[in-house]
């Protein structure tokens, strides 16, 4: 073995200390499940080992990579970004299933949700093709089991056997995907991949490209719950836990955004460096997909009763939204215009704050939910600002937050997609953005029909089944992590707005003083 | 004063209520007796404090000689940055103007008669009633006071949820429905304005020769008239340059007008109104009626007019204008048919919005202040009326204009203030209305501009003077003269107006008094400022395309084309 090689090896480790923590910590739990069957003593310890790996994602920070054409994995502020996303999630959705998980399969469960977050967080990382495959693998793999666990039902079962069949479907088609882009560019390295599509020219991408294009996309949107590739969700929102729901709104949605970014090349934003974001054949695609993921999502969640269900279409229009964003990158890159926030950053600011509210809808459920008094529709919910005024408000500020009423983070993540969108030149089509931004608006007027749906019911009808009080720490401490990142983004989203500003854009000089070198 | 209280005063003003609300709704449903006293309070400090930053924009130097307000900086500011967005930011930016100011103090007025009416017919959970209503304060305010574009859609949009809850809950039988109806009516037109918000922001941002990220309305005012002037000087030279400003002001107007105009409301976007207006509980009314109709003529006259001149004399002119009109003359024509004297008062505030609108597309100075000074007015009365008729409401559980007549004899009280009122929503001389009205039409009637014909469309809408007062004399005739027709009603004794209810409605009359004898003050305040917005609706003028053919009669200047202000303002 040659020196460099292993240098190579050996410095990718502190590029991952998160996700060894973890993994090391599942490891554990997996054998340790077999000696002690105690759900307190499991989640504890899995938040502690997120606590461990929160401390070493801080204390290394952001790493510019020495060099990001060899480098299978970076750290730069993308995937700093992402671990501390995976991180915050991991424990919110420990403290979140604290109640639903049998004392039996706590250790196996939580094991896998370790799994999961340290398959979150490397996809951050994954600057190869087979490291990024292996890292979405290692977030859906865990996720089917974690599906299976908690409940035994047949629509459990049919739940968890849907996801796998179409996961492990996207899987192929996203390594179709690869397959093309390997044989265009010739190496698995994304930063040297996008170089190499850059190199064709900016009259677009060779037709080969295309079909990579089109895989790429269908296997990620498959991931993020784009139309029409979504319609596991309802099914599945309704078959799993209130947790994993949770889990299946937020974390696939993370990685498949995060995957798209550095797969079309939007990271560079330098118009140079655009690669797979060249010409206009990105752009149109997540055009199309934006339209039609809004429109659906949003149309037949009017339809729904059932909360899960219905959360499971807001998902997906919320994913329309974020596409919106993600259509507009490149052409905001391309018309100069970096400075307006809106692309990357947009969804990326969107993601956080999707995730606090629509995770926080799935804590109050699973707050207020008890085997005798499930909370399944909309109905269920009647009179709730009677019997439970505290978890009444929260779930109000988060539909709040999902209609996008200023004061929350939703309203601002709107704010930064929309302008975004009316950012774009008009010489880039920006006719067609502003269009989008349209169609955006008005399904944001449709969403907030179904979602005050919900507030009606809590607030201004009697209740039908009054639903008995509870008191679970955990699943208190789960909502008032949401609400508050909820309401803090809201009101001063200065902070999280500096933290995904520039991630979109690496230290030009670095990354032409690279090229050079070449 | 000193500048710095009056900031700390403009500040108490958005925080008091807020804090107030929070007190209240952390005070539990069981302490109903101290909850309403401590919301009185509250409403009370913010009148006070509202009254002192008026008067001391009052006393300013300028204000005093009423000199020309250079331009659209507010008095008294604080500016704090909320999101920093690349060269720009959003701030949290409030000030006081001449064009705030009054609906600022009817706004503090007004709150206080909501609570009173409150006081009786709020029986359940009245923790969280006076809260929605004292966060309705605050959103309303804000409102007002904002001068950040975005800020300022944050408190438009942020008024939606209390008046939400407070229909949903405490309303009439159709409570859920109306209230629903509100939300995503507004929301829908709202969300179109913020597309024009941000719009225009990047309009600024995107053009070279501005190329400036800025969400402060004063800023943003100031690069667009400026730019357009810079095009208007020179038109031959820059006409493609001033063809796209066009197309994007054509754009911008429309995208903006479409929230507000659901708010005023326009004619054919007012249908959500009356079944609000008829459900909300009566203080729900007052405000709605009284300030959150005022926001959307509020925000013509702030965003709509300065950031798109142009498109608001060649779009704005014939289309406001005509819909103003239409608006007066349906609204009384429905008022006309009513049997219910809520929904009878609910459609008089559409013809009175109407007046309000026509006046603003007058774009000079006779028509704007008239249209300001009506905006209070209709505050004024329509907000006493609603107080009226919830009181009736309270006494005989029902609306029913049949049910009643010859109340004068059994509540001599209530039928005066009815009278008084009515008349003064009318419009009599010497009372508030008749002056409003008066400016609003003579500003009409003076209309200059190209495309309509402003003395016909005045003509039109003052039929809808003669309407009011036959809709409005033809209910007091049947309600409060008459041969006596009392409905069925719980046998305890139907009693006159009680101490409370007359505390919240002396202040009105006599302001309606007050207003209608000596507007002056009034007017002096307002005028600094609305003579920028009528300078840059004159310039706008200028550089329309087809005002050149009609140069008969040149003005010499924009104000030359009206008469001079004290001519006007002297009914």
């Amino acid at each position: 073995v040659s020196r460099e090689i292993l240098e190579a090896l050996v410095g990718v480790f502190p590029l991952v200390v998160p996700e060894a923590v973890l993994g090391l910590a599942a490891c554990i739990f997996f054998v340790g499940g077999t000696f002690r069957t105690n759900r307190h003593l499991w989640a504890g310890l899995a938040l502690a080992a997120l606590a461990l790996a929160g401390l070493g994602w801080w204390y290394t920070g952001p790493v510019p990579s020495t060099n990001p054409f060899a480098a299978p994995l970076v750290l730069d502020r993308l995937a700093f970004l992402t671990k501390g996303i995976a991180l915050a999630a991991g424990v919110v959705l420990v403290l979140l299933s604290w109640k639903e998980v049998a004392d039996r399969q706590a250790a196996d469960y939580y094991a896998c949700l370790l799994t999961i977050v340290a398959g979150l967080g490397l996809t951050g990382s994954a600057n190869e093709l087979v490291t990024l495959f292996l890292s979405l693998e290692l977030v859906s793999i865990p996720t089917y089991v974690l599906l299976y666990l908690p409940r035994h039902d047949p629509a459990a079962q049919e739940a968890a056997i849907k996801y796998f069949l179409l996961s492990v479907f996207s899987s192929a088609l996203l390594l179709f995907g690869f397959s093309y882009l390997y044989g265009l560019g010739g190496t698995t390295n994304l930063a040297a991949l996008m170089d190499a599509l850059t190199g064709s020219g900016p009259e677009g991408l060779p037709r080969v490209a295309q079909v990579a294009l089109v895989m790429v996309v269908a296997g990620l949107g498959f991931r993020i719950t784009a139309v029409p590739f979504h319609f596991y969700a309802p099914d599945v929102f309704q078959g799993t836990s209130t947790a994993g729901a949770a889990l299946l709104s937020f974390v696939p949605k993370v990685a498949g955004f995060v995957a798209l970014f550095r797969l079309l090349g939007l990271l560079g934003m330098d118009p140079g460096r655009l690669g797979f974001a060249l010409g206009n054949q990105v752009p149109i695609l997540l055009w199309i997909l934006a339209a039609v993921t809004m429109f659906l999502g949003n149309l037949l969640a009017l339809l729904q009763d059932r909360l899960k269900r219905l959360l499971a279409y807001s998902s997906v229009a919320h994913a329309g939204y974020m596409l919106i964003a993600l259509a507009a990158a490149p052409n905001l890159a391309l018309g100069g215009t970096e400075t307006v926030p809106g692309g990357v950053e947009a969804v990326l600011f969107y993601l956080v704050a999707y995730g606090a509210m629509t995770v926080g809808v799935f804590a109050v459920v699973a707050y207020l939910d008890t085997p005798q008094y499930p909370v399944d529709t909309v109905d269920d919910l009647a009179g709730l600002s009677r019997s439970h005024p505290g978890a009444a408000l929260l779930m109000a500020l988060f539909l709040f937050s999902l209609i996008g009423i200023p004061l929350t983070a939703g309203f601002v993540a709107k704010l930064l997609v929309f302008l975004g969108a009316l950012a774009v030149a008009p010489e880039h089509n920006g006719q067609l953005f502003w269009w989008l931004a349209i169609l955006g608006v008005v399904n944001a007027a449709i969403a907030a029909w179904y979602y005050l749906r919900i507030i009606a019911a809590m607030y201004l009808r009697s209740p039908v089944r009054p639903l008995p009080q509870t008191r679970a720490w955990p699943g208190l401490a789960a909502l008032w992590a949401c609400a508050a990142v909820t309401l803090i983004f809201g009101i001063y989203p200065n902070w999280l707005q500096q933290a995904v500003h520039g991630v979109a854009a690496p230290p030009r000089p670095i990354a032409q003083a690279q090229r050079g070198e070449r | 004063m000193p500048t710095e209280v009056s900031q700390v005063l403009l500040l108490g003003l958005l925080g008091i209520p807020l804090l107030a609300g929070l007190t209240v709704a952390l005070m539990g449903p069981r302490r109903e007796r101290a909850i309403p006293w401590v919301s009185l309070g509250a409403t009370l400090v913010c009148l006070l404090l509202a009254v002192g930053a008026a008067g001391s924009l009052a006393s300013l130097p300028g204000a005093a000689t009423g000199s020309p307000a250079k331009s659209f900086h507010p008095e008294f500011e604080t500016r704090l940055t909320l999101l920093r967005l690349g060269p720009g930011a959003v701030e949290f930016y409030i000030g006081l103007d001449g064009l705030n100011v009054w609906l600022v103090v009817l706004t503090a007025l007004l709150m206080v008669p909501s609570v009173l009416v409150s006081w009786a017919s709020v029986t359940e959970r009245v923790n969280e009633y006076y809260a929605w209503l004292l966060t309705l304060e605050t959103a309303m305010l804000g409102v007002f006071l904002a001068f950040d574009i975005i800020l300022f859609y944050v408190f438009f949009e942020l008024t939606l949820v209390p008046l939400y809850f407070l229909i949903g809950t405490w309303g009439g039988p159709e409570r859920r429905h109306a209230a629903s109806k509100f939300f995503i009516y507004t929301l829908a037109g709202s969300l179109i304005t913020f597309l024009g918000v941000l719009g225009v922001v990047l309009a600024c941002y995107t053009e070279p020769r501005i190329n400036r990220l800025t969400f402060a309305l004063p800023e943003l005012v100031g690069e667009v008239n400026k730019h357009l002037a810079e095009l208007g000087k020179n038109p031959a030279a820059f006409a493609k340059e001033l063809a796209a400003w066009q197309h994007i002001q054509f754009w911008v107007f429309l995208a903006l007008m479409t929230g507000f105009a659901v708010k005023v409301p326009l004619v054919p976007l007012h249908t959500w109104l009356p079944l609000a207006h008829v459900e909300a509980p009566t203080a729900g009314s007052v405000l709605l009626a009284g300030v959150l109709l005022k926001i959307g003529c509020y925000g013509f006259l702030r965003l709509c007019l300065p950031l798109a001149p142009d498109a608001s004399v060649g779009l704005g002119v014939p289309l406001i204008g005509m819909l103003a009109v239409a608006g007066i003359l349906y609204g009384a024509g429905c008022a006309l048919a009513q049997d219910d004297i809520k929904r009878l008062v609910a459609y008089s505030s559409v013809s009175h919005l109407g007046f309000c609108m026509l006046g603003m597309f007058a774009l000079n100075e006779a028509g704007l202040s008239g249209s300001l000074l009506q905006m209070i007015n209709h505050g004024l009365s329509t907000g006493a009326l609603f107080l009226l008729v919830g009181m009736l409401y309270d006494r005989y559980h029902t609306r029913r204009l049949s049910a009643f007549g010859g109340l004068g004899a059994r509540l001599g009280l209530l039928t005066f203030f009815m009278v008084f009122i009515s008349l003064s929503s009318i419009g009599l001389p010497f009372l508030n209305g008749f002056i409003g009205e008066v400016l609003v039409l003579m500003g009409m009637f003076a209309y200059q501009g190209p495309q309509v014909n402003g003395p016909l469309l005045a003509s039109v809408g003052a039929i809808g003077i003669v309407l009011g007062a036959w809709y409005l004399l033809s209910m007091l005739r049947s309600a409060f003269f008459g041969p006596a027709k009392e409905p069925a009603h719980e046998d305890h004794a139907v009693g006159d107006l009680n101490f409370r209810e007359l505390a919240a409605l002396a202040p009105i009359a006599v302001l309606c008094v007050a207003l209608g004898v000596y507007p002056q003050p009034f007017l002096r305040v307002a005028g600094r400022d609305v003579q920028v917005v009528a300078r840059i609706a004159g310039d706008a003028m200028q550089r329309s395309p087809s005002y050149t053919r009609q140069e008969a009669t040149p003005p010499a200047s924009p104000q030359a084309a009206v008469q001079s202000p004290e001519e006007k303002k002297a009914p």
